[in-house]
């Protein structure tokens, strides 16, 4: 079938290089004018479809033969014969089909390639229209029209390859949109450098933000700090992190980076505390909870600050830093809670639980 | 050719690297526990990802400068946080 195929594809490269400029530039024009009026392209391909008598896929061949009689002349009228038998021949078996396809450019030359290309899209896509339940197979023929065209491997290996690999350039593409100053490195490798420091930069940011508001105001965004230490917790105590954090260096990068804006906070939070004018409890930090706060409240706080905070420290080993930055910060909670409503705490903190 | 292929494979490994690396700090890769995902689903992830940092940076920021603003008011430390925060 493929033979026979290519044969007549050869016979058609024949006229289709006997053609001179101006017929060839006409032909051109047909084509992206039907390529724009789909629905003049669909009007011709059925009425030119129609004395053959074929089902909906020839449409498709039908208008590539319409243009082509349109502006070639006697020569061209071979062709719709040719298109249907090219159809017919699809149909039969879709795995050969790339390699007749592919043989066309070649035998055209450089002259008509861009012709080519252009016939064979409006073709694709009445193709689609017509075939509504095609398989995935079909949807990767569909691409190999425009892919394949340059003399490129056409198993379906690598069919699938570029597939992925476009599908992979084009969300490049989209992310380089997303991230500020990707668009003017080159490369994949760089582009991925950046996409994840911009990624890093963003998670840093969003801790920062979320350490400032809970410093500024303990008792409205108790839920972020919380948030915050479990996600940390979380991640301190997944399996996956825990070799991680054995680790020294690279992989250790993402806690560090996660934990540098609670150290950048802590200075200000213990100024925070002392412009209230506080007095601070250094040596523990569970008992001022449990003494300043109702006693009905200290459960709730112990409980939901105890196992959040511990594990991090534990597993970090941050000690002295971290140690007094949080002291500080739920000393300056203490005195938050002190002048709210017990009860309003205790639905706060249900709320947590 | 041969040189080319190798340039391409060390760039290649280069990116692999590079995406391993981006999936530890996609929230949905580290639930999923090492099992290489397609890059096509990393990348998507990436996307979405960025758009919801950009989301909470965005709310953050405007509760934060709401509470800046509230705070003026109700407490006279406050500009002594204001300043230390910035």
């Amino acid at each position: 079938m493929a033979r026979c195929q290519q044969g007549t594809m050869e016979s058609l490269c024949q006229g289709l290089l006997d053609l001179d400029d101006d017929k060839f530039g006409a032909m051109c024009s047909a084509f992206g004018y039907l390529q724009e009026w789909p629905d003049l392209t669909a009007m011709c391909g059925a009425s030119l479809a129609a004395p053959g008598g074929v089902a909906p896929p020839v449409t498709g061949d039908g208008n590539e033969s319409s243009s082509c009689s349109g502006s070639g002349g006697g020569g061209f009228r071979k062709r719709r014969p040719d298109a249907y038998l090219d159809a017919k021949g699809d149909g039969n078996d879709t795995s050969k089909r790339p390699k007749g396809k592919q043989q066309q450019p070649c035998g055209l030359g450089e002259i008509a390639a861009p012709g080519k290309g252009k016939q064979e899209k409006p073709k694709g896509g009445t193709k689609k229209k017509a075939e509504a339940a095609s398989t995935a197979a079909g949807e990767k023929t569909d691409y190999i029209h425009v892919r394949a065209r340059r003399g490129q491997a056409t198993d379906s290996h690598s069919l699938a390859e570029r597939v992925r690999r476009e599908r992979i350039s084009e969300r490049m593409r989209y992310l380089q949109e997303l991230v500020p100053g990707c668009s003017k490195v080159t490369g994949k490798a760089g582009m991925l450098d950046e996409i994840i420091n911009y990624v890093q930069s963003l998670q840093k940011q969003v801790e920062f933000l979320s350490m400032k508001i809970a410093v500024s105001n303990p008792v409205v965004s108790f839920d972020i700090v919380e948030d915050l230490f479990g996600r940390q917790l979380k991640q301190a105590c997944s399996p996956g992190a825990l070799p991680a954090m054995a680790l020294p260096g690279g992989q250790l990068e993402p806690s560090c980076l996660q934990m540098s804006p609670m150290q950048q906070v802590h200075p200000s939070a213990a100024a925070c505390s002392n412009g209230f004018g506080l007095d601070m409890v250094v040596s523990n930090m569970y008992q001022p909870a449990g003494a300043s706060c109702p006693v009905s409240a200290a459960t709730p706080v112990t409980a939901a600050a105890g196992p959040s905070i511990e594990p991090c420290l534990n597993v970090n080993g941050a000690a002295a830093a971290w140690d007094i930055g949080s002291q500080n910060l739920f000393s300056g909670f203490d005195a938050q809670f002190q002048s709210v409503e017990s009860d309003c705490l205790l639905d706060n903190l249900k709320m947590e639980m | 050719m041969s040189s080319r292929r190798s340039r391409a494979s060390v760039s290649e490994e280069e990116i692999n690297e590079l995406i391993s690396r981006l999936q530890t700090l996609l929230p949905n890769a580290r639930r999923r526990g090492g099992s290489q995902a397609s890059t096509t689903k990393l990348l998507k992830e990436t996307c979405s990802y960025i758009k919801s940092l950009h989301r909470e940076v965005d709310d953050l920021s405007d509760r934060l400068s709401d509470l800046m603003s509230t705070m003026d008011h109700n407490s006279p430390g406050a500009e002594i946080i204001r300043s230390l925060l910035r």
